[in-house]
């Protein structure tokens, strides 16, 4: 077995243990059954009261969303707000708690890859974050009647997982700081909080003003939640986002590249200093 | 040719940074008053193949930084370090994938998995080959008698339990070189023999165990070899037989006299039959620890110098040369201070 396959192995075993994990406490998953129904429902429920359901309200809400579908609008952005957090927060609590727990030396004494405990528990996050994007999907339809042709749904499907790595980047780079500073969760409250804000989350991008749309343009999320939203809302097929995804795997290869040299450059500090053991 | 050792450690040192520097402090490039301390202070070591070789210490030596710095989880300030006859610097995942390591114990674990879904994960994270995985498990499980608790969660086990399957974890590379941190550290006397004797095993089946401890009776009855650390310094190191030679006395007698006065007439009689190890203290009790060829010649002599200095003896107790006692005359301290 060479070291790339022995590697993959631990990768696949990394994950299963976390799905184990996450299976020994069921009532977890109760939270996805909620959540992703009553936030956006509240936000859908805020915007139809703030116009008062006046047409010209929501002329003016298609004009700058490029759709008048209020509900559809604020689902795909929640949906992105969850992918999002879900994936900032994993990597970096599941290493935190490897940390606290004690085992983290543990499977560093092992010869795997120090990348599989760094990437190894967000893939087990892509499958309560596929329950999740059903949850909404089936909420959407069964509580504002939205129905995306069933084309549009596997063309998103698509965006969402060409879309995958460029959070898992995001996430991991958050995650390697784990290592050498211990608790990072109020970077990650922050840096969640600006995406929120810049990236199109609950609101058009057209609202910020021009300085802060390029700096959204530069991250992924807005790409990825403005492509879902065009397939899902407006009809958009591949074809036409495909420049994006291409800049969303651009930045993705960069982010990832940057994610790794920080945890290489963070795990030896921590091996200086001491902190792997500590928390 | 002899066999390159299992271990060799060369003027290792690993210093560390007391105190802290804050953000503001680095931001404003304030100079770094931190005050550093060698937690390993140049120490040398050899260990042979298939040996059991014992770091004993009290807490705070370096014995942890020690084995850390060989399992590749902290870097060396300085020093060389082989591990079977590998850089553990330059080839840190060959010196890996030949290390079986118990180093945080029970907590190491994964308490809502079983014994057996922690060692698949494992044996995964070991590059253990698919088509050997379940034998291995079973033949680590069987090693340390948890076969018949393989499917249980570990947080139904108890200390002694999770501490084994620590030791089948470590044993899951088929590792020529076994380190052990403080193997039986809050186990019972029941499950600390019972963990002993894997520890024999293992060396039976011819591998080389390093462990460290600061049970002077475990170093003493496990070790073909220790080495006494203090402070980051080996300060002796040799088979426990030897250890103990060195101290010059067959016997170890505890005194526990009652002084009313000035304490330093009864020490200096006392010191004229035997080596006072130790005195202290204490309100109106003085402990002696004392040294000595024979019991029977220095104990009435203990009586007749309590007795000629207005003191009384309240308690006596004999007991054989241990490393603990060892460690005593090194130090001037005990193990467990």
């Amino acid at each position: 077995m060479n070291l790339l396959a022995a590697d993959l192995r631990a990768f696949v075993a990394a994950a299963r243990k976390e799905l184990r994990q996450q299976r020994r406490y069921p009532t977890l998953f109760l939270g996805l059954l909620f959540w992703p129904v009553l936030l956006p429902a509240s936000w859908v429920l805020m915007g139809h009261a703030y116009s008062g359901n006046d047409p010209a309200a929501l002329a003016a809400f298609a004009e700058r969303a490029g759709s008048p579908d209020v509900a559809g609008f604020v689902f795909v952005g929640y949906a992105m707000y969850m992918w999002l957090s879900s994936l900032l927060w994993g990597s970096g609590t599941a290493l935190r708690q490897e940390q606290m727990r004690g085992s983290l030396e543990a499977v560093f004494v092992t010869p795997a890859s120090r990348l599989v405990p760094l990437f190894g528990p967000g893939v087990a996050m892509l499958i309560p974050m596929s329950l999740t994007f059903v949850i909404m999907g089936v909420a959407l339809w069964a509580f504002f009647g939205v129905v995306p042709p069933l084309a549009a749904v596997l063309q998103a499907a698509v965006v969402v997982i060409t879309g995958v790595p460029a959070l898992y980047a995001i996430g991991t780079l958050f995650a390697a700081s784990v290592l050498r500073f211990g608790e990072v969760g109020p970077v990650v409250q922050l840096v969640r909080g600006m995406f929120v804000l810049a990236c199109g989350i609950t609101f058009p991008v057209a609202m910020l003003p021009l300085w802060a749309q390029v700096w959204a343009w530069l991250m992924p999320p807005t790409y990825i939640v403005e492509d879902l939203r065009r397939i899902l809302l407006r009809g958009a097929n591949l074809a036409d986002v495909g420049p994006h995804i291409a800049i969303v795997l651009t930045i993705a290869a960069l982010i990832a590249l940057l994610a790794v040299f920080v945890f290489r450059a963070l795990e030896t500090s921590a091996r200086r200093s001491g902190m792997l053991g500590r928390f | 040719m002899t066999a390159a050792p299992a271990v060799l450690a060369k003027d290792l040192v690993k210093v560390f940074e007391r105190g802290r520097r804050t953000m503001w402090q680095r931001l404003r490039g304030e100079p770094d008053k931190r005050e550093r301390f060698r937690a390993v202070d140049g120490i040398d070591l050899v260990v042979d193949p298939g040996e059991i070789f014992g770091l004993l210490g009290p807490n705070g030596a370096g014995k942890t930084t020690t084995m850390k710095m060989l399992a590749t989880l902290l870097i060396p300030t300085s020093g060389t370090i082989r591990v079977l006859g590998i850089d553990p610097l330059a080839h840190p995942r060959e010196v890996r994938a030949r290390l079986g390591a118990m180093l945080s114990g029970e907590r190491s674990l994964y308490w809502k998995l079983t014994a057996r879904e922690n060692l698949e994960y494992f044996a995964a994270l070991y590059h253990v080959p698919p088509g050997e995985t379940k034998a291995r498990i079973e033949r680590s499980l069987s090693a340390v008698n948890l076969a018949d608790r393989a499917d249980d969660y570990v947080e139904r086990y108890s200390t002694g339990m999770r501490q084994r399957l620590a030791l089948a974890r470590a044993l899951l590379p088929d590792p020529p070189l076994v380190v052990l941190d403080e193997p039986t550290v809050g186990l019972d006397p029941q499950a600390s023999r019972d963990l002993r004797d894997r520890v024999r095993e293992l060396k039976a089946q011819g591998r080389t165990v390093l462990l460290t401890t600061h049970y002077m009776e475990e170093a003493d009855q496990l070790c073909d070899r220790v080495a006494i650390i203090d402070h980051g310094r080996i300060v002796a190191l040799d088979t426990p037989a030897a250890l103990k030679r060195t101290i010059r006395a067959e016997e170890v007698v505890h005194l526990e006299i009652g002084v009313d006065g000035d304490e330093s007439a009864v020490i200096a009689r006392l010191g004229r039959s035997a080596t006072l190890a130790r005195s202290e203290r204490s309100n109106g009790t003085l402990t002696v620890t004392a040294h000595c060829a024979s019991a029977r010649d220095f104990v009435p002599a203990a009586f007749d110098a309590a007795r000629s200095t207005g003191a009384t003896i309240r308690h006596i107790e004999v007991v054989p040369v241990t490393l603990e006692d060892v460690f005593l005359s090194l130090t001037g301290r005990a193990l467990r201070e």
